[in-house]
């Protein structure tokens, strides 16, 4: 067996880029012919003059965004194989939904994915009204898409700023773009503080609508920053884009292969900047996205570059949404059923069940419930299923590791975007 | 060496050292001044250590980036348990996790403090009946300030940064610090009681010294050549 060969330092080609169809969908030709590391290399059968050193990276490491455990064995500053250990924030959360009912869950699954409350809260509800059967009225439509759309921006900047700090100096002097994202951020957490009293954690969706509407000028208010935000989106650009050191760190590190993509799971940026041009909001609309044009953007390198790139033209994209809709929220009703004071008012159907993707700013965020088979207990779910977007992410770092040196390893672990929370649920 | 009224072990650099020439008479002035000087200095430069697993990180985030600046009351952020004094511990710790926190509180150097971000740390919050969950860090590491919220806010946090600084300025007075208590009335106590509490028998502390010595690096708990672990003595069945 011939023993498999750390791959070098590879850079993509410059120039136009072929593509090829493969299974209907367009990839770039380049990405499809790397061959894949082995993620399963057995490191006995290895050359054994090689001085093989464990590294133990994680699980309490500022840089694996969490709790995050990898375990690496490098061949000198070259990592042969990475071996991802899950489950330091294990919190049960799919089996302690099964003991609260369809009112209760919200604020439960919020803690999932804990740099994007509103999407969890999207995605859960959702679910449940699809189980029942339930439209919400279109000025939630709308709010719910323009929270959605505004914690993106908020998701990225955060992304962005601890992903620059991983990186150390390269990234625009260390701490620098980290207080100049947060700086952002703050801004659009004072609007949903304005509206729903919570920093984070909002528990303002609820099953068949809002629970807190608009208060008066606030959507004047948040054109506002938004605009702000977008007129400070250049300075980060200055930052990085002329930034020898970053391109250097960022351009070829870490490149994902579409098939290699798809056949994981993975969504969203990471997907998109492979080439493979796939987006819930525009393919299958929900909510309010049927009201505005979705402009996808997508990169064909597939590096940690590439997924920069698709992040920051996405907060520009969300801008653009969120401004268009706050300029004409339809006016009636935020809530389709009455407000539910008792746990147990909302009773389902036996026998049903229901899968709901949304788009969030990791990928796709899926939910599947299956609601009760007796109706005695018709108000608590049977089984809930969270996929999270992170959790194939995640899969990935065995197969992107191999061959990148240990200061690479960083960047493309950053680059994914995991959240733990949402991996271990 | 000294136990303080919430259990933890009280461990003063300078008393230690030179306790033989502490006990001179006369000295006492210098060392008193020393100790004036010694507890100015680390009350205002607590280096925190973000022991951060979950949502509360993102907010110690906040509370360290520009807009509320920790560096302003002297807070620092580090990411290293040994140049710590305050391990800031935000977030639900697990069961796998918890050997790994107690590792790194016994990494980090006296005098030493910490600090219940969020109630997670405090007590589990709605987690705490979970199978994997710890009901409360309290229960093996020993706390002084707890800040409670879902998560806090970073107004509360630098509060809670606030009310060390009084604690450790306080203890150097020898006044008397109530210990603080846990900020939720009426939860269910624990079935392991907490650090300094009456009913709490050593061989927790004994329990948790074998996870973290015997642990395994390939990520169980323990190795498998390891003591067997030391066991609460069992009840007379009458």
């Amino acid at each position: 067996m011939p023993l498999p060969v750390p791959r070098p330092f590879q850079r993509p080609a410059r120039g136009a880029t072929r593509h090829v169809e493969v299974g209907g969908v367009r990839v770039p030709y380049e990405l499809v012919v790397d061959p894949w590391p082995d993620p399963y290399l057995d490191l006995d059968a290895y050359d054994p003059d090689a001085d093989l050193m464990p590294i133990n990276w994680g699980p309490q490491h500022p840089s694996t965004h969490g709790v995050l455990r990898v375990k690496l064995f490098m061949d000198g500053e070259v990592c042969v194989k990475a071996v991802p250990y899950l489950g330091y924030l294990h919190r049960g959360v799919e089996k302690l939904c099964e003991k609260l009912s369809y009112a209760q869950v919200t604020p439960i699954v919020d803690k999932n994915d804990y740099v994007s409350p509103m999407m969890n809260e999207l995605a859960i509800n959702m679910a449940f009204e699809k189980l029942l059967g339930v439209e919400p009225p279109p000025r939630a439509q709308v709010i719910r898409t323009i929270f959605a759309e505004m914690q993106r921006v908020a998701s990225h900047l955060l992304w962005l700023g601890t992903w620059a700090m991983d990186a150390g100096g390269a990234l625009g002097g260390g701490a620098t773009l980290f207080m100049y994202c947060f700086r952002e951020r703050e801004m659009i957490l004072d609007l949903f503080e304005e509206v729903t009293g919570a920093r984070f954690h909002y528990n303002t969706h609820t099953v068949g609508g809002n629970r807190h509407d608009l208060p008066g000028g606030w959507e004047e208010k948040a054109i506002r920053v938004l605009d702000h935000i977008e007129s400070r989106l250049p300075e980060y650009e200055d930052f990085l884009r002329d930034n020898d050191i970053f391109l250097v760190r960022t351009r070829g590190v870490g490149r994902l292969d579409p098939l290699l993509a798809m056949e994981i799971g993975v969504s969203g940026p990471s997907l998109r900047a492979s080439g493979v041009d796939h987006d819930r909001r525009r393919d299958a609309p929900y909510a309010a996205y049927d009201r505005v044009e979705v402009k996808v953007p997508v990169r064909d390198a597939g590096d940690a570059l590439a997924r920069y790139e698709v992040r920051m033209d996405e907060m520009r994209e969300s801008i653009r949404i969120a401004r268009e809709l706050l300029q004409d929220v339809p006016a009636g009703p935020i809530t389709a059923l009455k407000p539910v004071k008792m746990p147990k008012a909302i009773k389902v159907a036996t026998g049903r069940s229901a899968y709901v993707g949304i788009e969030s700013p990791r990928g796709e965020l899926g939910t599947f419930v299956i609601a009760q088979n007796e109706r005695k207990t018709a108000h608590l779910p049977y089984r809930l299923k969270i996929r999270p977007p992170s959790f194939h992410a995640m899969a990935l770092l065995p197969y992107l590791a191999p061959g990148a040196t240990l200061s690479d390893i960083v960047v493309i672990a950053g680059s994914l975007d995991p959240i733990l929370g949402e991996v271990d649920r | 060496m000294a136990v303080n009224e919430s259990g933890q072990r009280f461990h003063h650099a300078v008393y230690e050292k030179f306790e033989a020439v502490a006990n001179f008479p006369g000295l006492d002035l210098l060392f008193t001044t020393a100790d004036k000087v010694l507890t100015w200095g680390s009350q205002n430069s607590l280096w925190a250590f973000p022991m951060a697993t979950s949502c509360c990180g993102i907010e110690f985030m906040a509370t360290a980036a520009s807009r509320f600046d920790t560096e302003r009351i002297g807070t620092f952020t580090r990411g290293t348990p040994r140049q710590c004094d305050v391990m800031v511990v935000a977030g639900t710790i697990t069961v796998k996790m918890a050997p790994r926190v107690r590792k790194l509180w016994d990494m980090m150097p006296e005098p030493k403090w910490c600090i219940a971000m969020g109630s997670c740390a405090i007590s589990g919050d709605f987690y705490r009946d979970i199978y994997s969950v710890v009901p409360g860090v309290d229960t093996f590491i020993p706390v002084d300030v707890y800040v409670p919220g879902c998560p806090p806010n970073p107004d509360a946090l630098l509060l809670g940064f606030k009310r060390l600084q009084e604690k450790i300025q306080a203890r150097r007075e020898g006044r008397w610090v109530e210990p603080d208590k846990r900020p939720i009335d009426g939860m269910r106590v624990p079935s392991i009681p907490r650090i300094g509490a009456p009913d709490r028998l050593p061989v927790f502390d004994q329990a948790q010294l074998h996870n973290v010595l015997h642990m395994d690096p390939d990520g169980r708990m323990l190795r498998p050549d390891a003591p067997p672990m030391p066991r609460p003595p069992e009840e007379d069945p009458e």
